[in-house]
């Protein structure tokens, strides 16, 4: 296995494990604000997992070794991106398998793939943010980002539990419109977030080969 | 012998710092050297060399490609130790061998445990518990150990003590005297490298101030040395440069042919001998000039 593959992967595939935790209540849970929370911690997963990955990495140690900075792009965005259809998969076959229950249902599957799409160019736009202004500029912000989506995933928790009439994201109307035609609009959303993160991915590897955050 | 490095007009700005127009001819099997004062810009011109950093402008090629089109390909052909070796500080030395040695064509693991055990450096240490000097013992062991055919070695004897310093210095020679591999070293010229280096360039505020064979310049410079009050003033300023001494003073001069008329009197009686120069009383003499 390739060393570098295996070094970057290791801290995705925790993050993987440790989410999968989390996925047991999203599977025995009677409570429908499951469906509306645990999405939103996808994002916050992915990001902790690209900076505890990052947080260590040695760059200036990589670029002595004759693997082209292209490859090396490639590779984290690669993780990237499995990591997010890791996650993706798992909710949709879960809110999928849930659906006849009443407390998922084609609009939750619409919302929690626009949230795994700005997850996965969330996590793109912050590695590409690392490689510009280098992993100890970024560490602070993205510790921030992290806690204010932890944040905010609370409060729209106790929000939904205690205050009469507030909207949860997978009922708004756009959520709720394009979950009328649930696979055409997730099959759409999941084109966009690839051609987007496709987009993302060739000016990262620019950045990585013109980066000297590292040096 | 074939031409191993080019470059061409090399330029690079950074906010606080410009690399100017730098252009470098390297012989295979030579050494060269650059050397100049702090922020001179030889570390930056050795990581564009080095394919480290992006060449922004200029044309540099080496062994023969350019990282445009051939980065892996040249990579393994470079062995490459930055002035600050960086590693992965929790992992061992052996484990930086086995991550490494995957992505090198020619990778030699026996011979990189012998150089370990040479320096004196444990494979089995964290390197985080290495000191400075054994880190860039460890940097020069990786770069030693993949079959380089052109070393690009950013101050390598920093840090080391006498012994590893003069067996590095060894080294070098013996395989650029075998034609095996060439070197291009960067470096304060007092630790040695001076003594080996074969082509010499001095840098100074990110531009060339001189560039030569080192034997041209060792033919070249001269001290010319006066003993206490010998020294007329009008002589004085066609020097270089000028050092006072306890028994006198001395004068420094790339052109003993052309002061011969202005030293002759001194030298006929005694007063004035000529002496030779050492690359770094000639690179001082540069600095001292800025």
């Amino acid at each position: 296995m390739n060393p570098i593959l295996r070094r970057s992967s290791f801290f995705y595939v925790t993050s993987a494990i440790t989410y999968l935790a989390i996925m047991g209540r999203y599977l025995v849970t009677r409570d429908w604000t499951a469906f509306e929370i645990i999405p939103l911690f996808m994002p916050i997963w992915l990001v902790s997992a690209l900076l505890a990955s990052e947080d260590g990495e040695r760059y200036a140690f990589l670029r002595t070794l004759p693997v082209p900075d292209s490859a090396v792009a490639r590779l984290k965005f690669s993780l990237i991106l499995l990591s997010t259809l890791f996650q993706w998969t798992l909710m949709t076959v879960v809110a999928a398998a849930r659906m006849g229950e009443g407390i998922a249902g084609p609009a939750t599957m619409v919302y929690l793939t626009g949230i795994c799409s700005f997850g996965l160019l969330a996590a793109a736009a912050f590695q590409i943010a690392i490689w510009r202004h280098g992993v100890s500029r970024m560490k602070p912000i993205m510790i921030g980002a992290i806690i204010a989506g932890i944040a905010l995933a609370i409060l729209h928790l106790a929000s939904l539990r205690h205050v009469q009439d507030w909207p949860a994201f997978s009922q708004v109307g756009l959520v709720e419109w394009l979950g009328g035609a649930p696979w055409i609009s997730i099959a759409m959303l999941v084109a966009i977030a690839l051609l987007a993160f496709r987009a993302v991915t060739r000016f990262g590897i620019r950045v990585k080969a013109a980066s000297e955050a590292h040096l | 012998m074939d031409t191993v490095l080019e470059a061409t007009d090399l330029t690079k700005h950074y906010e606080d710092f410009s690399l100017r127009g730098v252009s470098l001819s390297v012989r295979g099997g030579s050494i060269a050297g650059i050397f100049g004062p702090n922020a001179a810009g030889k570390s930056t011109l050795l990581r564009m060399l080095a394919g480290q950093t992006p060449v922004p402008a200029g044309t540099l090629r080496v062994l023969g490609g350019s990282y445009d089109t051939g980065e892996q390909d040249l990579k393994n052909r470079i062995g490459y130790v930055p002035q600050e070796p960086v590693f992965f500080e929790e992992k061992t030395v052996e484990w930086h061998a086995r991550f490494a040695a995957p992505y090198f064509a020619r990778w030699d693991g026996a011979y990189f445990f012998r150089l370990l055990e040479e320096f004196r450096v444990n494979p089995l240490k964290k390197v985080k518990h290495l000191s400075g000097g054994q880190k860039k013992l460890l940097s020069l062991a990786l770069a030693f150990s993949h079959g380089a055919d052109l070393l690009i070695l950013d101050e390598p004897t920093a840090g080391l003590d006498v012994v590893h310093r003069r067996s590095l210095l060894d080294r070098l020679r013996a395989q650029a005297a075998g034609g095996e591999v060439t070197v291009v070293v960067a470096s304060h010229i007092t630790d040695g490298l001076d003594q080996i280096a074969e082509d010499v360039t001095f840098l100074r505020d990110g531009g060339v101030v001189l560039q030569a064979g080192a034997d041209d310049l060792m033919t070249r410079w001269k001290w010319i040395l006066y003993k206490d009050g010998a020294l007329d003033r009008a002589v004085e300023g066609r020097f270089a440069s000028v050092r006072r001494t306890e028994v006198g003073c001395r004068g420094l001069t790339n052109d003993v042919a052309g002061i011969r008329d202005a030293i002759a009197p001194a030298l006929a009686s005694g007063d004035a001998r000529i002496d030779h120069a050492s690359l770094e009383d000639i690179l001082l003499s540069f600095i001292k000039g800025a």
